[in-house]
């Protein structure tokens, strides 16, 4: 991931400079025009961007006017000279953006989706609102062949929402490295595919879902939320870790009401920066299934069932079995591990449970493997 | 013999430079098509994941995942060959019990309408009368004028080693080596004005020198013989007849500029053209005028064929590089240039066949006669690939600056059957149309542009006054949409939709439909990310320009 340093110099102490939008600004070595004009607020459109993934200058929105240059270059694959000047809105550059918006909207299916789609699904719709492209100009074939034969629980592949952006190949190759998806075939009949055009799950794919979160037209979808999508009440967002290992992936819980409804990666989590595994970013669905213990129960000694206990007793009852191990073979015969689908305060109370009530360092978690 | 098995062919490729190409024709010759086995021997002994390799194949024309698909007849379908009976032809060749498929122009405009079937080019209007030969020499120009590339192109034995050299072949070479430093080649090269013939222009002394001062090694050259523009087969003759003359001007751009390998990328369409260079390399090679110790100095230069296999983007130098290395065919985002950051992300010089055969005769004749082979201010020669209503098609190396109806009435003939020029196209496709009062234009880049076209590789279709422009036009749109890469917004569905308004869709109203396609037009030009995008609509743009009348009746037409 790119980040944006201080401004650099020329090596001789002067500061590297350029003209943006008539304003003299400063720039780090390296860093695009596109990356300059983001730190300066210019809001360029996009739609083949993601911050995470090499530029890749494929939906041509982020156009800029160079002087010198003849036609308009993408201010997304071009680096910054010291020097240049650079307009980033003008009136022929809006009306070339809004054409483009137009051409895109015309191919696919549907241009609103569910925003339960995935992280970055708004993006066309909200550009297509930005521009006032929903003319319905350019009129055509659509492009992209869903594949609702794939019966995989966690991605939807429809790729007649499809624009040909290559977020998901790209951030699969270059993020993930799976390099489970490609694409095929060429030009109107390009096609996001798997190794001979087969399932998910028959390829490399790793269910990581990132493909989804950085799709901007809903052509992906996280199946599972959306399977929530009608559950009632506003989306509310809970930032947290993911508790399932040691990488300590930042997360955005989606709730309503008391139902967690699907998790989104954090963009700015420092260890994983929008990246998540198949189960931090799908496997929730335990926290509310029927399954899950409501109750203490305690095992009968003598017939080997479990019955049901209040909290009290079951507290008296595995406290005095863990102060006779404790009495008969020390404190070290105590070893503790806590569950990776436990919250992290649980965790926490578990080791030091361990350490300062029982005295060893015989802790450990699940998710450590 | 047995057939090769998998492993012996990934072992013999697996570890020669750019094995991806010929390693896929292997397996697709051996097995008549790409099957899952090969491709996934394929992505082990190369290291490529299978997903990505499974995704390049399917970018390739000719690449056939279907068993037997190799033994499929290919016929060309472009807009010139639509006109000489393609349709009749692929009925014929269904009717003999053949499954054809179409291709796009493979570079046979001058003897319509050429066939690809396992391996063999032959022309001919049915199947029965199909027939396999060498390609067409060049017409003999006018007295007086005089030639660069094609001089020494009609003489008997040329193609050969010994027939080369007597005609004063490698003498070129041989000065270079023992007599100048590479920057006195670089400088002649720069002084004679050659530019680009591929289309682009790009002044060559320009580029070499930039390749020369360029850090990183090994450099390499590549030769662009991909010349996948419908109309042009320029390149074809040069290598088919003169094949020394490349491979020459390919050693001199090594020397001027230090680079050790090189490599001729080849386009799948020109099976028998592959066979000519790898016999006239090895020729080249066995009397030392290649390899190790080039005419016994430290000279060192290791040159190889790369076919294609069917994508006209391949031409355009990021993406052929692209296609070498194995990859994606893709273009790639300029800056950084070929020049410092090409073939394996280092140096590298990718010229057009035509551009790298000039350099010999240029150095050994000098620059000052190269200039002056041109008409007025304009230096050297062009060759026109000369197709469609002509009563003489074919190749003619022209002065730049020679008057077009000069070339189409004074050196072809003119339309057969006493007709009328209606319009012609320029750069093959990639210029559009000149029609009208504009057919008044020179062949040179500054006369042609001023009529919001190029001159670019050459290739000039006629269309007498007979032909239906706007059925013209969309095939040839269809030629573009077929071809664009899918990478870029702009091209990907503007071709499409281009197309889609030629066939008749869109507004039914003339105005609602004209302001479609000037919007597609203009977006495509300003925001595309390469020369296909860029050029493909100015067909439609000259369509609009030249007959707005038949614009109309189309539209109207309902």
């Amino acid at each position: 991931m790119k980040r944006n340093g201080t401004p650099s110099t020329n090596g001789k102490g002067v500061q590297l400079t350029m003209t943006l939008d008539g304003e003299k600004v400063a720039f780090t070595r390296g860093e695009t025009v596109y990356e300059v004009a983001e730190r300066h607020q210019k809001e360029i459109p996009t739609l083949c961007y993601d911050p995470r993934l090499e530029p890749f200058g494929g939906c041509r929105l982020c156009i800029v006017e160079l002087e010198g240059a003849r036609n308009p270059v993408a201010s997304c694959t071009m680096k910054a000279e010291p020097g240049m000047r650079v307009r980033t809105r003008t009136a022929a550059l809006e009306v070339q953006r809004r054409i483009l918006m137009e051409m895109v909207a015309s191919e696919n299916r549907d241009t609103d989706v569910d925003p339960m789609h995935g992280y970055a699904s708004q993006e066309m719709a909200e550009l297509l609102d930005r521009y006032d492209a929903r003319t319905g100009r350019f009129e055509g074939a659509l492009s992209g062949e869903s594949r609702p034969d794939d019966d995989n629980p966690f991605i939807k592949r429809d790729y007649e929402n499809c624009i040909s952006c290559y977020r998901c190949v790209r951030v699969c190759a270059e993020q993930e490295g799976d390099y489970a998806i490609s694409v095929m075939n060429r030009g109107f009949h390009t096609q996001i595919t798997t190794e001979f055009g087969g399932l998910l799950k028959d390829s490399a794919c790793t269910f990581c879902g990132q493909c989804i979160q950085t799709c901007p037209t809903g052509a992906l979808g996280d199946l599972k939320a959306l399977a929530n999508k009608d559950v009632p009440g506003e989306t509310e967002t809970t930032r947290t870790i993911c508790p399932y290992c040691g990488v300590g992936c930042t997360v955005d819980v989606m709730t309503r009401g008391e139902k967690i409804v699907g998790v989104l990666p954090a963009m700015d989590g420092p260890a994983n920066e929008g990246a998540l595994c198949v189960k931090g970013q799908f496997a929730f669905d335990f926290v509310g299934h029927p399954d899950r213990l409501a109750t203490p129960f305690i095992r009968e000694e003598k017939s080997g069932q479990l019955r049901p206990a209040s909290w009290d007793e079951a507290l008296d009852f595995a406290a005095g079995k863990l102060r006779k191990v404790v009495k008969d073979h020390g404190r070290r015969a105590i070893y503790g591990i806590a569950s990776g689908r436990a919250p992290h305060e649980a965790a926490y109370m578990m080791q030091r449970f361990i350490r300062a009530g029982l005295g060893t360092n015989h802790i450990d978690n699940c998710s450590r493997a | 013999m047995a057939e090769p098995g998998n492993d012996t062919l990934v072992e013999h490729w697996k570890d020669e430079p750019a094995p991806l190409l010929p390693l896929l024709h292997a397996f697709h010759e051996r097995d008549g098509y790409l099957s899952e086995e090969a491709l996934r021997a394929v992505s082990r002994g190369l290291r490529i994941p299978i997903a990505d390799l499974f995704g390049t194949v399917t970018f390739y024309h000719h690449f056939s995942r279907d068993a037997a698909g190799l033994d499929r007849p290919r016929v060309c379908n472009g807009p010139v060959c639509s006109m000489r009976g393609a349709e009749v032809l692929l009925a014929s060749l269904r009717a003999a019990g053949h499954d054809p498929m179409t291709m796009p122009c493979p570079g046979r405009c001058d003897e319509p309408v050429p066939v690809i079937h396992r391996g063999t080019v032959l022309t001919g209007r049915t199947a029965g009368t199909l027939v396999s030969g060498p390609s067409p020499l060049p017409p003999v120009p006018p007295d007086g004028v005089e030639e660069c590339v094609f001089a020494g192109i009609r003489a008997p034995g040329r193609p050969t080693l010994a027939g080369y050299r007597s005609q004063g072949g490698y003498e070129a070479l041989e000065q270079a080596v023992t007599g100048m430093t590479p920057a006195e080649v670089v400088d002649v090269i720069d002084a004679s004005g050659l530019a680009g013939r591929g289309g682009a222009g790009f002044p060559t002394g320009r580029k070499w020198r930039a390749v020369a001062d360029a850090p990183g090694e090994p450099k390499t050259i590549v030769c662009n013989a991909d010349e996948g523009e419908p109309g042009c087969f320029k390149d074809r003759v040069l290598m088919d007849h003169d094949p020394h003359g490349t491979i020459e001007g390919m050693a001199l751009a090594a020397y001027a500029t230090g680079a050790v390998r090189g490599f001729i990328y080849l386009r799948y369409e020109y099976p028998e053209t592959c066979d000519i260079l790898e016999g006239a390399i090895a020729a080249a090679a066995a009397a030392g005028l290649l390899g190790d110790g080039i005419l016994g100095t430290d000279f060192r230069f290791d040159l190889m064929v790369r076919r294609g296999a069917g994508a006209y983007i391949c031409g355009e130098e990021t993406s052929l590089l692209n296609s070498l290395e194995g990859g994606h065919p893709f273009p790639r985002n300029r800056p950084p240039f070929p020049v410092t950051h090409g073939y394996e992300n280092l140096p590298t010089v990718v010229n057009n066949v035509e551009t790298l055969a000039s350099a010999p005769p240029i150095l050994v004749h000098g620059a000052e006669w190269y200039r002056g082979l041109g008409r007025a201010d304009h230096a050297g020669t062009k060759v026109i690939s000369l197709s469609g209503d002509i009563a003489r098609p074919g190749n003619y190396e022209v002065p730049i600056g020679l008057p077009l109806r000069e070339l189409l009435h004074g050196w072809a003939g003119g339309p057969p059957g006493g007709r009328a020029v209606q319009a012609v196209t320029m750069a093959g496709l990639s210029g559009g149309f000149l029609a009208g009062a504009d057919l008044d234009v020179t062949l040179d880049e500054p006369s042609i542009r001023s009529k919001g076209s190029f001159l670019g590789a050459g290739g000039i279709m006629v269309f007498d006054d007979s032909r239906d422009m706007i059925r013209v036009t969309r095939e040839s749109m269809e030629f573009f949409a077929e071809e664009s890469c899918g990478k870029c917004f702009p091209c990907r569905i503007g071709t499409q939709r281009l197309v889609e308004r030629l066939e008749g869709q869109g507004p039914r109203a003339v105005d609602a439909w004209v302001d479609e396609v000037v919007d597609l037009n203009e977006v495509m030009k300003k925001t595309s990310a390469c020369g296909l995008g860029q050029a493909a609509p100015l067909l439609t743009e000259s369509l609009i320009r030249y007959f707005p009348d038949r614009v109309r009746a189309h539209v109207e037409k309902g």
